[in-house]
C-alpha cells in the first residue's frame, strides 16, 4: 500500500485547516437591533416608507454612544453624571468574552452567567429563552418588576441586587449568592447599561415617526444641523439616565408597619391582632376598592382573568384584538425575533411562592406600587386627611392585605397532598 | 549493458524473528505500564504529591462518614491488590510465553478442577463478605434515621420518635432552595402566635456542629442529586418523593453542596454552601435572618 499522492491530499487538508482557523476566530458579537420595535413603529407611523433604511444609521448611532458588547462605552451626556451610575471598569468586568484577567479573576461575567437566557443584547432572547416560562426579562424596555420604587420608576441598585441574591422563585432565574459582591455589582451595572442602551434605542425608533421621507436622524448637510441632532439624541439618553440616577430618591420608604406589630420579634403582638388583620384583609381582597379578586380570582388561585398580556407582548399586541389577529401579529413578530407571546397569569397566591420576595415589605411594595410591565395596578391610596368615606386604601389596609396574602398558603385548602414517604421505614 | 535490476535479498528467518521479538517485548512493557501508572495515580493522589494534589477524598467531617470511608478503603485495597496482581501477571505471560522468544514446546492442559473450584469460591466468598459487611453501613446511612425521646422523654424506649428535619432543601434548576422549620420544628406551618415561622434561604445551608442533623430533600422540577462530599452523603432527589439524609458534623467551617445528577444545561453551576457552626452561632444566624425576612420597615438610609 502506498500513501496517496500529496497533490491529491493538499486541497482537502488546506480546506480543513481553513475551517479550523475560521472556527477559532468567530465573528465579534454585536448588539442585535430591536427589529420587533422598529417594525412596530413602522406599522404605526411608516407613511414615509420602509424602516429598513434606518437600520444602519440606528446601529451606528448606538455604537457611537454605547460601544459594542466587547467594548462598552459610557457616553458623556449633558446635565447628568453618567459615569456615576455606570462605572466603565465594572462594565468591562461584565462585558466581553468569558476570560481570566492577569490576576486570574473571572471576566466576561454577563456572557458566562446571564447571556444564555437574557441574550448578548439583553433582549431576553438568548438560546435557552424559548424553553422557559415565564420568558427571561428583556432589559431593553427599561421596565423591571420587582423593586421598591413606584410604578413607572426605575429600580435601585439594591433592588436588582436583591433579585440576584434571592433569584426569582417560580421562574428560571436562579440565585447568584455564591458570586462575590464585586462581581454581582458589575453584573448589575451591566444590566443597567443594557437597559439604558435598549431604551435609548426604542426612543430613537419612536423618533423615526417624526421624520420626513428620506430624512435622517442625524442630518449631515450642515454642521449646525449635525450638532443640533446629536445634542437632541444625547438629551433623550440623558433623560433616561437621569431617571436611573433618581431611582434611589423615589423609593417607597416604609416608616411604620401594621399596628400591634412587635418590631423586636417581627411578629404580631397577639393572635387576636393577627386574625383581625387577616379578616380585614379578606374583606379588602374581595372588596371593590382593592378588588384583588378581579384578577387573582375568587379562589386566589390566579384564575380571575387569564387572557391579558404583559407589556413586553403588548408592544406588538394592541388591546382588544381577536385571537386570529393575535396569531397573525405573533407570526409576523416571531419571524422578526420576538418570542411567541403568552398570556400573563395573575399569581396563584396559595402556593406560597412569591416571585418578588416573600418578606412583608416585598409584598407591601407589590400591593402599594403595583408591578411594572404587568396588569397589576398600584393601590389607590386615600390622601392624607381625607374623610373616612373617601375612596382609597390606608396604610393599615395595605398591611392587612399583606397579612392576608401571606396567610393564604397556610389555609387548609392550600396545602398540597402529602408526598409518599420513601426511604423511611417503621421501627422494627 | 544496463545493470540488471537487482531483486531485494530475501530476509533471513532470524532477522524476522528478531523484529517480532522486539515488538512482543514492547507490548509486554506497555501492558506493564498499566499497573505501574494505575498505582502511581493513587499514590500521588493519596500522598498529595504533584501533579495530583487535592485529588484524594475531601476531608470527612461527618461522624457517620467514617464507616463509609472504611468501607471505601477496604474495597479499594481489595480491588487494588487484585488489579496489581492481574496487572503484573499479564505482562509477565506476554514476556515469558511470547512465541517469538519462547522455544519451549507447547503443553496442552485440560484444566484443573481444583483451580476452577478455588477461583469460583474465592470471589463468591469475597463478594458475600462485602455484601454482608456493608449492610449495616447502608442501613445506618439510609434507613435508621436518628431518633429522639418521645412523650416519655427517655431515649431508647418504645415511645421514641424520628427526629424531625432541621430544614427542607428543594432542588430546582439550578439552585438549592432551603426552608428551615423554625421553632416549632415543623415545615410549612406557623406557630400559633406568629405568622410565618419558617426561614427561607437559597444556596446557603447552615447547620449546627456536633449534633444530629436531619435534612429533608425534595425536587421542584427534575432529577437532582444532593451531594455533600465532606459528609459522604449523596442522595438522589426525585420529583414527587420526600427523602431524608442525616449527619453529625464534627468540624466547623464552610463546605460544598453540589448537584451530582446531570439536571440540565446549568447543572455545573448548581452549587451551594454548607456552613457548619456552633449551636450558638447557628441560633444567632437564624434569629438574625428571620428578623430580616420578617422586617416591615424599610428606608434607603438603613437599606440593604
Amino acid at each position: 500500500m502506498s500513501f496517496p499522492d500529496w497533490a491529491r491530499v493538499k486541497r482537502p487538508m488546506f480546506m480543513i485547516g481553513l475551517l479550523c482557523f475560521a472556527g477559532g476566530c468567530s465573528q465579534e458579537p454585536t448588539f442585535r437591533l430591536n427589529n420587533v420595535y422598529l417594525y412596530v413603529q413602522e406599522a404605526k407611523f411608516g407613511e414615509q416608507g420602509s424602516y429598513n433604511a434606518y437600520k444602519n444609521e440606528l446601529q451606528s448611532i448606538l455604537v457611537s454612544l454605547f460601544g459594542t458588547p466587547d467594548e462598552p462605552k459610557v457616553p458623556p451626556l449633558p446635565d447628568v453624571d453618567t459615569a456615576a451610575l455606570l462605572d466603565l471598569d465594572e462594565l468591562q468586568v461584565a462585558a466581553g468574552p468569558v476570560r481570566l484577567d492577569e490576576q486570574k479573576r473571572a471576566r466576561g461575567l454577563y456572557r458566562e452567567h446571564c447571556a444564555h437566557c437574557h441574550g448578548v443584547s439583553g433582549d431576553g432572547a438568548g438560546p435557552t429563552a424559548s424553553f422557559l416560562n415565564p420568558y427571561p426579562r428583556d432589559f431593553r424596555k427599561g421596565v423591571f418588576k420587582f423593586k421598591s420604587t413606584p410604578k413607572g420608576e426605575k429600580p435601585t441598585h439594591a433592588d436588582l441586587h436583591r433579585t440576584l441574591m434571592e433569584g426569582i422563585p417560580g421562574t428560571a432565574m436562579p440565585s447568584f449568592r455564591l458570586l462575590d459582591q464585586p462581581d454581582r455589582d458589575a453584573l448589575i451595572n451591566y444590566v443597567m447599561y443594557l437597559s439604558i442602551r435598549g431604551e435609548v434605542e426604542r426612543k430613537l425608533m419612536e423618533e423615526l415617526g417624526e421624520l420626513d421621507a428620506g430624512e435622517k436622524l442625524i442630518r449631515t448637510e450642515s454642521p449646525e444641523d449635525f450638532a443640533e441632532d446629536v445634542a437632541y439624541i444625547k438629551e433623550i439618553a440623558a433623560g433616561i439616565v437621569s431617571r436611573w440616577i433618581d431611582a434611589p430618591s423615589r423609593v417607597t420608604e416604609i416608616t411604620r408597619g401594621p399596628t400591634q406589630w412587635d418590631i423586636t420579634t417581627s411578629r404580631y403582638e397577639s393572635e387576636e391582632a393577627r386574625l383581625a388583620a387577616i379578616e380585614h384583609g379578606r374583606r379588602l381582597f374581595y372588596g371593590e376598592i382593592a378588588n384583588c379578586v378581579k384578577c387573582h380570582g375568587e379562589s386566589a388561585l390566579g384564575d380571575g382573568q387569564t387572557n391579558d398580556y404583559d407589556d413586553w407582548a403588548k408592544d406588538f399586541i394592541p388591546p382588544n384584538v381577536t385571537p386570529a389577529q393575535v396569531q397573525e401579529l405573533s407570526d409576523k413578530y416571531t419571524a422578526l425575533g420576538a418570542l411567541p407571546p403568552r398570556n400573563i397569569r395573575p399569581r396563584n397566591l396559595r402556593r406560597g411562592v412569591f416571585r418578588g420576595g416573600r418578606r412583608p415589605i416585598d409584598i407591601y411594595w407589590r400591593v402599594r406600587n403595583g408591578i411594572d410591565g404587568s396588569p397589576m395596578p398600584a393601590a389607590l391610596m386615600k390622601p392624607d386627611g381625607a374623610p373616612p368615606e373617601a375612596k382609597g386604601l390606608t396604610e393599615e389596609d395595605l398591611w392587612a392585605l399583606v397579612t392576608y396574602v401571606r396567610n393564604l398558603e397556610f389555609e387548609a385548602v392550600s396545602r398540597p397532598p402529602e408526598h409518599l414517604v420513601e426511604n423511611e421505614r417503621l421501627r422494627p | 549493458m544496463a545493470e540488471a535490476k537487482r531483486a531485494p535479498a530475501p530476509r533471513r528467518v532470524s532477522e524476522v524473528r528478531r523484529r517480532r521479538k522486539i515488538v512482543g517485548r514492547l507490548w509486554s512493557l506497555l501492558f506493564l505500564s498499566v499497573p505501574i501508572l494505575g498505582v502511581a495515580v493513587f499514590v500521588l493522589a493519596a500522598g498529595d504529591i504533584w501533579p495530583l494534589q487535592k485529588h484524594w477524598l475531601p476531608v470527612n467531617i461527618n461522624e457517620h462518614g467514617r464507616v463509609i470511608d472504611n468501607l471505601f478503603m477496604f474495597i479499594l485495597y481489595l480491588t487494588g491488590a487484585i488489579f496489581v496482581g492481574t496487572g503484573l501477571v499479564l505482562p509477565w505471560f506476554l514476556w515469558r510465553y511470547d512465541a517469538a522468544a519462547n522455544r519451549d514446546p507447547i503443553k496442552y492442559s485440560h484444566g484443573s478442577h481444583t483451580l476452577e473450584v478455588v477461583w469460583s469460591i474465592l470471589p463468591a466468598a469475597t463478594l458475600l463478605f462485602i455484601a454482608i459487611y456493608q449492610m449495616n453501613a447502608w442501613a445506618d446511612a439510609k434507613m435508621r434515621r436518628p431518633m429522639e425521646p418521645g412523650p416519655d422523654a427517655v431515649l431508647g424506649t418504645e415511645d421514641d420518635v424520628k427526629q424531625p428535619p432541621l430544614a427542607r432543601v428543594t432542588g430546582r434548576q439550578f439552585e438549592w432552595r432551603i426552608q428551615y422549620a423554625g421553632p416549632d420544628r415543623k415545615l410549612g406551618t406557623r406557630d400559633d402566635l406568629y405568622g410565618v415561622d419558617d426561614l427561607f434561604t437559597v444556596n446557603e445551608l447552615h447547620v449546627p456542629v456536633d449534633e444530629e442533623v436531619v435534612i429533608q430533600i425534595e425536587s421542584e422540577d427534575v432529577l437532582h442529586s444532593f451531594f455533600l462530599p465532606n459528609m459522604r452523603i449523596k442522595q438522589d432527589v426525585v420529583p414527587g418523593m420526600k427523602q431524608f439524609v442525616w449527619f453529625k458534623a464534627n468540624r466547623q467551617g464552610v463546605f460544598d453542596i453540589v448537584c451530582a445528577e446531570l439536571c440540565g444545561w446549568g447543572h455545573y453551576k448548581m452549587r451551594g454552601r454548607l456552613v457548619v457552626e456552633s449551636r450558638q452561632d447557628f441560633d444567632e444566624w437564624m434569629a438574625q435572618e428571620f428578623k430580616k425576612q420578617e422586617a416591615v420597615l424599610y428606608s434607603t438610609s438603613v437599606g440593604e
